[in-house]
């Protein structure tokens, strides 16, 4: 009668999934957080750089003067823990032009024999004043005792001893396991919210009796999950990409490999998270048939993603701590925790594997038990149905 | 030929279905009557695999129906469903999809469906935004999209003015005169009357009554006699051997007679009275053969 041929299983699910990415590329709150999202995440770059930048950068450019001005400016941008940049500059003209298109913080002009002049735009920052009168001093000083025949000045070096070198670089692995943590957290409750309200939608409608018509339920719930999840993984991605790239480009953090390793380890994270998460909203969903009770069904999962959301903060402080070794096994708090050991020490292979492991066959179960509930649920539109009832119902 | 055999359905103590049985022929139309509750949309949901029979099948074209041979069946069921904020367009080729069909048949079904439903305007509206009956429209189509081999639809009427009565009633005829067997439920029973070419009444469980509505009103016919006698007095018939008086209002009467009574007797007698205006067997319409059929299990029951 008509050219059609059967989709299979995966036709439909790829069907439910494209209908789910199309629905919510369309919707205007979807695409308002995602902006959201991403200009919080570019604004804390912005504002990490700006902090950053106060003094610690500075270019100056040189006039005249020998190479080992130059060196001496470096040396003494060191000893104050400023970056210098040395710029050579042809005369004090294009001193003037550099200075007025902001190339340069100031120009050190050591001309002929008169006293050497710093020119700046308005007035010189503590920082680059103290750098450039130490240098000049350094010279003068060096320049003077040579000419009264001193040399090989022997002056007693400070030996450094550092308790903890990388107590900077912790700080930011554990810093870059937050944020993780954080984007996983809000990116979770938001898809499994889209999930949870998709759900009740169809319900509502009572469309899910006509799509129930031409498909199973788990066709149903694997597409709108994949479909949803695909959107989340694109979206968790972009982010992430976006945030390295920022991070690595304006210099932000110092230890770039570790950076990338965390980034990857929360997208792997998120997967399993994901899946774990949006099963549970979809089934628990499904025992209501009004957005209006959605809340009350979908409170306790949200209530548990808190707490691994603060299990996994608390972990940062103090990631072997009895609390955070064993809530980085238990799923679903795993995906929260796990990541933040990683990025803050050493956690084993044997660990992660263990606790990837741990969480997919969660994954399996939920996936099993709850889609017994959601084909039994789907089709009662009157009140809340309960757990108990929905697993024993018979299968269609 | 669609075959319902023998369905079966309890939900707990309570038996909805208790073997129903009946066929509809590729090209007719069936309507399905029966009180609130008497099982039509049970019937139905598990035509479309909605609901799990107990004991029974539902047969096309000979096989029992699978998931497979669902998609080739339009449904609709009896509480409206579609997705509020998906424009109308993208929704009808969406179940066209559903229903097997590549992307751009779908889409050339839709546009073709939503013109002949008169829907051409609102085609990029979100269906939330349309009036119920354009909504009924859109749903209509949604069953019709993918040019289904068999059509299955509860209480496809409900809620239309009479003129989407009309233009659903014609779109059904298309369907049946296209070889599509059609199966609705319907309280509109004048509709059922004027549309179906056979008739079944469900009543707790139970097909009371089957076939085409002649057959329906042979069966009936025969025994309900209306005789009008302005100048009788009351009670007139009452005395004729093998009558039993239905009503009687002013010399307006109606008589059932036994099987063996001569109608010619009721006629003296009533010419005995003085003029007689009417004298006819009565044509049941469906309305009264569907209280009758409904009620008398409820007699016997009452008797019992």
């Amino acid at each position: 009668m008509s050219a059609s041929r059967t989709p299979g299983s995966a036709g439909l699910v790829r069907l439910v999934a494209a209908r789910e990415i199309s629905a919510r590329l369309r919707d205007k709150n979807f695409i308002i957080s995602s902006v959201v999202i991403l200009v919080v995440l570019l604004g804390a770059m912005g504002m990490q750089v700006a902090l950053g930048s106060g003094g610690d950068s500075t270019r100056i450019g040189l006039v005249g003067g020998s190479a080992a001005l130059g060196e001496a400016l470096e040396a003494q941008g060191e000893a104050l823990d400023v970056d210098v940049t040395v710029v050579a500059v042809d005369d004090e003209d294009a001193a003037r032009t550099a200075i007025e298109e902001d190339e340069v913080d100031g120009v050190l002009v050591a001309e002929g024999a008169g006293e050497p002049e710093l020119l700046v735009e308005q007035s010189a920052d503590g920082a680059l004043q103290s750098v450039v009168q130490g240098a000049v001093a350094q010279l003068a000083l060096a320049d003077q005792l040579a000419a009264a025949g001193v040399s090989d000045l022997e002056l007693p070096q400070v030996g450094v001893t550092a308790l903890d070198p990388d107590a900077d670089q912790d700080g930011q692995r554990v810093g870059m396991a937050i944020i993780g943590v954080s984007l996983l957290y809000g990116l979770l409750i938001l898809f499994g919210q889209f999930v949870a309200q998709g759900v009740v939608e169809e319900k509502s409608s009572r469309v899910v009796e006509l799509l129930l018509a031409t498909m199973r339920p788990w066709q149903l719930l694997a597409g709108k999950i994949i479909g949803l999840g695909l959107l989340g993984l694109a979206q968790i991605v972009l982010i992430v990409v976006i945030g390295v790239a920022g991070a690595l480009a304006l210099d932000i953090v110092d230890i770039p490999g570790e950076l990338v390793g965390t980034a990857v380890a929360v997208v792997a994270w998120f997967v399993l998270a994901y899946a774990f998460y949006a099963a549970i909203f979809a089934v628990t969903a499904s025992l209501v048939s009004r957005q209006e009770d959605l809340n009350t069904v979908v409170m306790p999962t949200i209530m548990v993603l808190v707490v691994a959301f603060v299990v996994g903060i608390q972990a940062a402080s103090e990631p072997e701590g009895t609390l955070a070794v064993i809530t980085s096994y238990v799923p679903g708090l795993s995906p929260m925790v796990m990541p933040v050991r990683q990025a803050a020490g050493s956690v084993a292979a044997w660990e992660l594997v263990l606790s990837a492991a741990l969480m997919i066959a969660a994954i399996v179960l939920v996936v099993r038990l709850g889609g017994r509930v959601y084909a039994a649920a789907l089709l009662r539109t009157s009140g809340k149905v309960k757990m108990r009832e929905a697993l024993r119902a018979e299968r269609v | 030929m669609l075959e319902f055999d023998a369905l079966r359905k309890s939900f707990g103590a309570n038996q909805v279905l208790d073997g129903v049985s009946f066929a509809v022929r590729p090209g007719s139309m069936f309507g399905f009557c029966g009180s609130n509750g008497a099982g039509k949309t049970t019937t139905m949901r598990i035509a479309m695999g909605l609901v799990r029979a107990e004991a029974g099948d539902v047969r096309w074209q000979g096989r029992a129906l699978d998931q497979e041979a669902r998609r080739r069946i339009g449904y609709m069921p009896e509480e409206r469903g579609l997705y509020p904020k998906m424009k109308v367009g993208e929704q009808i080729a969406y179940f066209g999809r559903l229903h097997g069909m590549d992307a751009a048949a779908a889409s050339r079904a839709s546009a073709e469906w939503v013109e002949r439903l008169g829907l051409g305007e609102r085609r990029n509206d979100a269906v939330e935004k349309l009036s119920l009956g354009n909504q009924q429209r859109v749903q209509l189509a949604a069953a019709l999209v993918s040019g289904p081999e068999v059509l299955i639809l509860d209480e496809p009427f409900s809620g239309l003015d009479p003129i989407g009565v009309d233009s659903l009633a014609e779109a059904l005829l298309d369907q049946s005169r296209a070889g599509v067997p059609v199966v609705f439920s319907s309280h509109q029973l004048d509709l059922v009357e004027r549309l179906c070419d056979s008739v079944g009444i469900l009543a707790r469980g139970r097909m009371v009554a089957t076939g085409t509505v002649d057959e329906l009103r042979r069966r009936e016919a025969g025994r309900l006699l209306r005789v009008v006698v302005p100048d009788a007095g009351p009670q007139w018939a009452a005395g004729i051997p093998g009558v039993r008086v239905v009503s009687e209002q002013a010399g307006d009467t109606v008589l059932e007679l036994a099987g063996d009574t001569d109608d010619q007797t009721v006629l003296a007698a009533a010419l005995g009275t003085g003029r007689v205006t009417h004298f006819a067997w009565q044509q049941p319409t469906l309305v009264e053969l569907f209280r009758g059929a409904v009620a008398a299990p409820a007699l016997q029951e009452v008797a019992a």
